[in-house]
Formats: structure tokens, sequence, C-alpha cells
């Protein structure tokens, strides 16, 4: 069979990313640029700034993008983009941009679903072995997926509050540590040990999360103890934080795993850098005796390979989107 | 010669196509804030009843604001996209001096006004800027003795005969005119 080229376009969120996937899996070329500096002023992501510099940028991420590549923007076979969910401004940019890509070289469009897209990260440098339980885990997401084949998802559970990756940034923000805050939180609970007793998220027996009550309490403890003039050991809160909350998630994981008696266990979204939490999913797989699959660091945060990945199945169904498509903040995976 | 003129400024989307110096077809449509479902299929649309092909376009004027953001962005998008691609010139103007041009003057203040205030720029009378552009918020309106001129029908014939003596940029660096602040850089 012919080799199939898709030039894949991500703007969710801040990061302008553009990558030429071969065959699904194949990175051929690759352009992510981030916008993490400019928004680390701010404290977190200022929507309308962001969207500015998509537009500002994403001609030269194009550009570079070919640059790398051997392959001519004329022998793409398809042209892919995040049109959900994520920063409508954000999203809008890319999705115009790729609309008239395809319009000026004649090319099919595909629409791919950001968190799809994370899911498809895990088939980049392996190959995803259905069925398979996927923890999505970001900044606004947290969720158990049983997928039984290619493009077919059922939720189990999700969280019912806060996604992990906000509660690690509000977690973060009152620990007075920079944008992005999960990533730094991370690196100083290392240096920490788990001395604080901080309130474990609900023990029921669905796939659910919950964790804005463990971050409503370090919120309030940080409050309090600051206002008796007490000093947070900040190392040893985070440690603490982190050792609960990615308990919470193994915890379902496992529960999951005992019922759906998946071989294949994958880890996805932008939290799946997280360090510990990759450490106790190896414990987890080995104890179950089942593959684990956790992207490259590279293809864990926002990325558009990721997106050239989850567009392949796609591209083979030939469901490809007309000139009317439309960015959307919110999408289910399931529709 | 070919011409595509994208105005997305506000509500209404404006596309013309050019020959020359002449309109050979223009289209009005208010979008109802749903450029980016409207956009792509008009411009594809217009470019086939025009009877040409895209890459016979020769050059692309886009306005680029003020008005509003996601408005502008979507148009300059599209418009910068469209240049590198396609390997043409493009010309900006703004949303202000398409007015200031469609109508004999001295000295004018030009306005464009929006839910909560409206932006303002000053023309001499061969149109070049003379004041830069400012925001003025509903409130600061009422505190301001200054005439603006608002309701101009636009002139097509005039924009693309001024577009002539206008710099082409690079589609790089084709980006929208906010002129407002937005909340956290104030």
């Amino acid at each position: 069979m012919k080799d199939i080229y898709i030039l894949a376009i991500e703007t969710s969120c801040d990061e302008t990313s553009m990558a030429i996937v071969k065959n699904g899996h194949e990175i051929t070329s690759f352009t992510v640029l981030t916008q993490m500096d400019t928004h680390s002023q701010y404290g977190g992501v200022v929507p309308e700034i962001a969207s500015r510099m998509h537009t500002e940028n994403i001609t030269m991420v194009l550009e570079e993008t070919l640059k790398k590549s051997n392959i001519k923007i004329e022998d793409i076979d398809a042209i892919a983009v995040t049109y959900a969910p994520g920063l409508l401004g954000s999203l809008l940019v890319g999705v115009e941009f790729a609309k008239t890509l395809c319009y000026v070289y004649q090319k099919p469009l595909i629409a791919v679903n950001h968190t799809i897209g994370h899911i498809y990260a895990n088939n980049i440098d392996n190959k995803l072995k259905f069925p398979l339980l996927a923890l999505v885990v970001s900044g606004g997401h947290t969720d158990l997926i049983l997928m039984q084949k290619d493009y077919q998802f059922e939720i189990l559970g999700s969280t019912l509050d806060d996604a992990i990756g906000e509660c690690y940034d509000k977690v973060a923000r009152v620990l007075g540590l920079k944008y992005p805050g999960g990533p730094n939180v991370d690196k100083l609970a290392k240096e920490g040990k788990p001395t604080y007793n901080l309130p474990k998220p609900v023990n029921d027996n669905t796939y659910n999360f919950s964790f804005s009550g463990l971050k409503s309490h370090i919120i309030n403890l940080v409050h309090n103890e600051t206002q008796r003039g007490h000093e947070i050991r900040k190392e040893d809160l985070a440690c603490s934080f982190q050792i609960i909350a990615v308990d919470e998630l193994i915890r379902k994981v496992e529960l999951a795993l005992q019922k759906t008696k998946v071989k294949d266990l994958i880890i996805a979204g932008g939290v799946s850098a997280n360090k510990h939490l990759r450490q106790e999913t190896h414990k987890l797989a080995e104890k179950y005796q089942i593959s684990l699959n956790i992207p490259d660091f590279k293809y864990c945060t926002d990325n558009a390979a990721m997106i050239g990945a989850a567009a392949y199945p796609l591209f083979l169904k030939k469901e490809f989107a007309d000139f009317t498509l439309n960015a959307q903040s919110q999408a289910l995976i399931t529709k | 010669m070919y011409t595509l003129y994208i105005d997305t400024h506000y509500d209404k989307i404006v596309i013309v196509i050019y020959q020359n110096t002449e309109i050979k077809i223009q289209k009005e449509i208010d979008s109802h804030n749903n450029h980016s479902v409207i956009l792509m299929p008009l411009l594809i649309e217009t470019i086939k009843e025009a009877q040409i092909n895209l890459n016979e376009l020769n050059q692309i004027i886009v306005i680029n604001g003020p008005g509003s953001f996601t408005g502008v962005r979507i148009g300059v998008t599209i418009a910068k996209t469209l240049a590198f691609t396609l390997k043409i010139p493009i010309k900006v103007m703004s949303s202000l001096l398409i007015k200031a041009l469609s109508f004999d003057h001295e000295k004018v203040w030009i306005g464009e006004r929006e839910k909560n205030g409206i932006f303002i720029g000053k023309f001499d009378k061969e149109n070049d800027l003379i004041e830069e552009y400012q925001y003025l918020k509903n409130k600061e309106i009422t505190n301001n003795s200054l005439v603006f001129y608002e309701d101009i029908e636009i002139n097509y014939e005039k924009i693309i005969k001024y577009a002539q003596k206008l710099k082409e940029i690079n589609p790089h660096l084709v980006n929208p005119l906010y002129v407002k602040k937005i909340e956290v850089q104030k």
C-alpha cells in the first residue's frame, strides 16, 4: 500500500504545533512553538493572548515544519486539525488555517478530537492493543476509558468535579510555584516527605474521581497556617498531595483492571508526563502482568504528532470534514 | 490582474473580487457571529462565481481591524495563509481607513462602534492617519466633544484605487490591529 502522509495542526491551547505523520505513527517532521513564557507572566493561560499568538505564528510554524521535511505539501494526502475541545479562540485559528490549506492544495480535511489525540499518542512509538484501558489525565480531563477496538470509546468513569491537572495547577498556585504548575509540583514533591495528613478522596466502588475536596483542604491548610504564622514545608506538602492524588488515580485504574480484565493499559494527556504517576502505573502493570504504554514526554503535552496519529484511522475510513467545520470548546469522544 | 478583498471585522462578511480596478463580484453576508462556518464556503463560492481559478489571484487585501477580535482573526488568518501559500502580495487596510477614504473630507475623526465603545482615528484630507487609533468606552464618549463620522457607506472602487499605493507586507507579519487592550494587560 502507498504511504499516507498527514499534515496535522494543533492549536487548542497555548502551543502552536504541526507535524507530518506517515502512516499514522512515523513522525517525519515535528514543530511545537510554546507560548509558555508569555503566559507564565500572568500565572496561567490567557485565552485572548493565546489566540493572538497562534495567528501571529501559524504560517511560520508551517514554513518550519515543511522545511524540516522531505515531503512537499502538494504530496500530502490529507490535512488534520484539532477542532475540539479547548480554547475556542485558539482552536478557531487552527481550524480556519487548516481549511485554507485544504482549499489551496485540494486536500481532504480531517477533524480530530484533542482528547482522542492524547490517546493515540500511544500509537506513535507503540501499537494500541485492544481491548485496552486508557487513563486520560490533563488540565481538562480525568477519564477512564475502555476501548474494544479502534475509535470505539466507553467512558467507565470521570471526575465529578476538578480535573487532576487543574487540581495540580491550583496547588502549585497556593504553594507559590510558577506556571506551568503541574510539572513544578512533581519536581518539588521529590524533595519532600508525605508528612501532611490529607483527606483521601471518595472511597467508593465507582470509576469516578473527585479532587475538589483535596484541593480545598490544601488551600485552607495553607491559608490557616500562614495566618498562624506557621511556615509551610512546601516540598512536604507537594509530596503529600501528589501521593494522595496519584493514589486516587491508581486505585480506580486497579478497580477497572480487575473488572475488565484488559491486557493493555495506556496513560494519556499532559499529566501522563508526571513521574510519580509513571512509577505507580509501572508497579500496577507488573502486579497485573499487563502491558503499559505511556507516550514519550514530547508526545504527552499538547502536540500535533498525536493529532496526525489520531487522524489516520479517520483517513482510512474516509471520514472527512467539510469547509463548514467549526471549533468547539467542548466535545464528547463518544459521539 | 485579480484582487481578493476580505473584510470580517464585524458581523458582516464582505468579499470582493476585483479585475484590475473594476469590481467583478461582490458578496456581503450578515454572518450572525458565525464567521468560521460561513467564510470559507462563501469564499470558495465567490471565486467559483467569478469564474477564476484560485491560482489566478494576484493580490489580497484584508481588513485587519479594529473590530471584533475573533472576527478579524478569522479573516486575517485565512488571508495571510492564502498569501503565503499562493505566494502573492498581501496588503492590509484598517476598518477606519476604508471609511475615511469612502467620502471627501478635510481633517476628520472616524469611528467604528462596537457594543461597549468605539474605535476612533483621525485622518487628513489625503486619508493619512494623523492621530493614532484609540478606543473609547461608551461612558468616555459622552464626556467627549469630538464629532465622529461612523455611518459611512463603503466605496469599494475607492478602496482598490487607494490600495495601489499601499506597501506589500510579508504574510508572516500580517496581524490583526486590536487597539483595545485586554484585561490582564492593563
